[in-house]
């Protein structure tokens, strides 16, 4: 009798032990179900840039289920709100990595929220796709080890020498100045920055900071116009950048500002003719002759969210970026061969991908830094006229010295 | 000499919104020794409302009143409803829960309706700045520290020579005894809670065009506001008044000689020290209650 139950309850115990093995195995092993999630911010000051976002999802997302969606299945979006808060985001990952089990998560605006998902994303393994945060950490990792986190946006230290070289062409003595929101985006623009200035051999002839809220930038602008500076380089969103204009005509000083893409439509809207010049790095204009498929992209918002048009596009690049980044998924998906995070990530490195925004050939490469799909040649400079950001060949601001 | 006239104009336009929201938190706690939490909300709906009502089609001149009204019937409501039924027993705490969370609700509904995004309100005062001694500021700044100013001597002149005023100072001074003479104590103290919000709508209102109009514009300048008016003694309008546009001037210097990241770090440090100093605040006289 105990001769036969031992084998049995040996049996027994290996099976319980296999079981609990594969009950704790790595959530990436397991398959995952046809939806994406998101992590934005839909309430608070910035809740207009989740809205952005989700209007390209929405809109390509509905290409995809119409067309007969991706492997069969319909593919659902699934957004949370983090109200810009980092705690809040990772709090959603968890929710959508291990409640909605959804096969990759959606980035938001903001990138400490990025960089507070780093470990959870890496926990659940969770592919993540970032739409618009472009602090460089977000993907290159100080552990030089990044398994799930890819990019459909600009990259900070990509953007900085952009920025830079764009300054330098219009500052006759070179003389250029950094003003930057004391965010971890502002802060963690600095060495990028410097950086750049030092492959131009040159030095940052200022640096100046404001918090967010700030209004009145007068204190820092006069020791920038002591300093002699010709140029801005501005990393901080519209409505800091408003306080920033309004305290250069306080103090009847108007250097040439090149700004990082904190700053959108918005900017046109509340400074109005102030804002005539400013020029701003970005990846698309929904303004002017767009392609055909760009196009009905636009129509489609316009259509299915009520919009006026371009004007309400007010990250105009992070709306296209986010549309390219749900072809990018599909695409990957149907290469995978089904909803599992493992076979997506993998898929991700082999899939071709014509954008609206670039041409993505391949969209990703097993280097950290092509975590990244949209290189540096895809990066254009656009420029307020008359309220509205356009690219800057469809302005009097094309030519640097003007 | 340039930059410091310009450390002065711009410390003098922030102090002046600072000393009508402080001046309100004063009015309010001489006649409820409780505070409207929600006065930095009431400073946002100023101009918030302002803007919305103005691109709704009606003219500035018809919406900015109309925004003063509504904040005060908002501050008024408060009250009655938030306030007076949490602070009826000696040493009650319940108004501070109600008003910050009634404060939470009213920017998130901002937030939904009006939308997260700064809006600009026209000003002919805030088109152009104006130069002096080298410094430059919209003659829209100039108007909050005149306009403090002016609220304050009126409020005083109002307390002195009014019915009304007299019986703000009774109930301030005794509610008890105040009540015994006749006076509608809770009908004072909701009456001045409504003139508390005018002065902090009205900074609202003034300050929009500089700075645009945006559903959490009231949040850090309740707070310091609240401070303010606590380190300056916060019974004493005039002493409120004065240090708000002092701290307002000194905030714009730190600026301006260390650093943005500075200013509140030695801004807060500041009033903590004066409070050490001045337990009962720089201008405040010691509360003494026969027992």
């Amino acid at each position: 009798m105990i001769q036969t139950l031992r084998p049995r309850g040996l049996g027994a115990l290996m099976l319980g032990a296999a079981l609990a093995t594969a009950a704790t195995a790595p959530a990436q092993a397991q398959s995952a179900e046809p939806c994406i999630g998101a992590s934005w911010e839909l309430t608070g000051a910035l809740a207009h840039t989740g809205l952005q976002i989700r209007y390209a999802v929405e809109v390509a997302l509905d290409e995809i289920n119409e067309a007969g969606g991706i492997l069969g299945q319909q593919v659902t979006l699934r957004a949370y709100d983090d109200q810009g808060e980092p705690a809040r985001a990772v709090d959603n990952a968890f929710r959508i990595g291990e409640q909605d089990n959804c096969v990759i998560m959606i980035g938001g605006f903001r990138t400490p929220n990025a960089i507070a998902l780093r470990e959870p994303l890496d926990e659940m393994g969770l592919p993540w796709m970032g739409v618009i945060s472009a602090g460089t950490r977000v993907i290159e990792h100080e552990t030089g080890e990044n398994n799930w986190m890819f990019r459909v946006s600009m990259k900070d230290r990509w953007v900085a020498p952009f920025l830079v070289e764009h300054a330098m062409a219009r500052a006759p003595e070179g003389r250029i100045g950094l003003l930057y929101e004391a965010t971890g985006w502002g802060q963690g623009a600095v060495p990028d920055v410097e950086a750049a200035m030092a492959e131009q051999g040159m030095e940052l002839v200022a640096s100046e900071t404001f918090n967010i809220g700030d209004t009145d930038m007068t204190a820092q602008l006069s020791r920038m116009r002591d300093a002699g500076v010709e140029a801005i380089v501005f990393y901080g969103v519209d409505r800091e950048a408003d306080g920033v204009l309004r305290s250069m005509q306080r103090i009847g000083f108007r250097p040439e500002i090149v700004s990082a893409w904190g700053i959108g439509g918005q900017l046109g809207n509340t400074a109005g003719a102030l804002a005539d010049g400013v020029l701003v790095a970005g990846t698309f204009s929904w303004w002017g002759e767009l392609e055909p498929r760009a196009q009905a992209v636009l129509d489609a918002m316009v259509e299915r969210f009520g919009l006026a048009g371009p004007q309400d596009l007010l990250l105009p690049s992070g709306t296209a970026n986010a549309y390219d980044a749900i072809h990018i998924i599909a695409a990957a998906l149907e290469i995978a061969g089904e909803f599992d995070r493992e076979k997506l990530r993998e898929a991700l490195f082999e899939v071709s991908h014509e954008g609206i925004v670039a041409n993505f050939d391949p969209a990703f490469e097993r280097t950290m830094e092509r975590h990244d799909a949209i290189t540096p040649d895809a990066y254009r400079l656009l420029a307020f006229h008359e309220g509205i950001l356009l690219p800057i060949e469809q302005t009097p601001f094309g030519d640097a010295s003007n | 000499m340039g930059n410091n006239m310009q450390f002065l104009l711009s410390g003098l336009s922030i102090g002046g919104v600072y000393a009508l929201v402080a001046l309100g938190f004063s009015m309010m706690w001489s006649v409820a020794r409780a505070a409207n939490f929600t006065h930095g909300d009431i400073f946002m709906l100023g101009g918030v409302l302002t803007v919305a009502m103005f691109a709704a089609g009606l003219p500035l001149w018809a919406a900015a009143p109309l925004a003063l009204v509504i904040a005060m019937v908002a501050a008024a409501a408060i009250e009655r409803f938030l306030v007076r039924p949490f602070n009826k027993e000696a040493n009650a705490i319940g108004w501070m829960l109600t008003t910050i969370a009634i404060g939470v609700m009213i920017e998130s509904f901002a937030t939904a309706t009006y939308g997260p995004l700064p809006r600009p309100l026209p000003s002919p005062l805030a088109a152009e700045p104006i130069f002096v001694a080298g410094a430059g500021v919209f003659p829209q700044e100039l108007l909050l520290p005149a306009v403090a100013v002016l609220a304050m001597l009126a409020l005083y002149v109002f307390q002195r020579y009014t019915r009304t005023g007299q019986a703000i100072r009774a109930v301030a001074t005794n509610r008890v005894a105040a009540g015994l003479m006749g006076i509608d104590a809770d009908r004072i103290t909701m009456f001045v809670f409504a003139a508390a919000g005018g002065l902090g709508a009205l900074a609202g209102l003034l300050i929009a065009p500089v700075i645009q109009a945006t559903t959490t514009m009231g949040l850090l300048i309740g707070l310091k506001s609240f401070m303010i008016a606590i380190i300056s003694g916060i019974t004493n309008p005039a002493g409120v008044v004065a240090v708000a546009i002092a701290f307002g001037v000194a905030e714009r210097f730190i600026e301006g000689y260390l650093s943005t990241s500075a200013r509140d770090a030695f801004g807060f440090t500041l009033m903590i020290l004066v409070l050490l100093a001045f337990p009962q605040g720089i201008f405040g006289r010691k509360e003494v209650s026969k027992v």
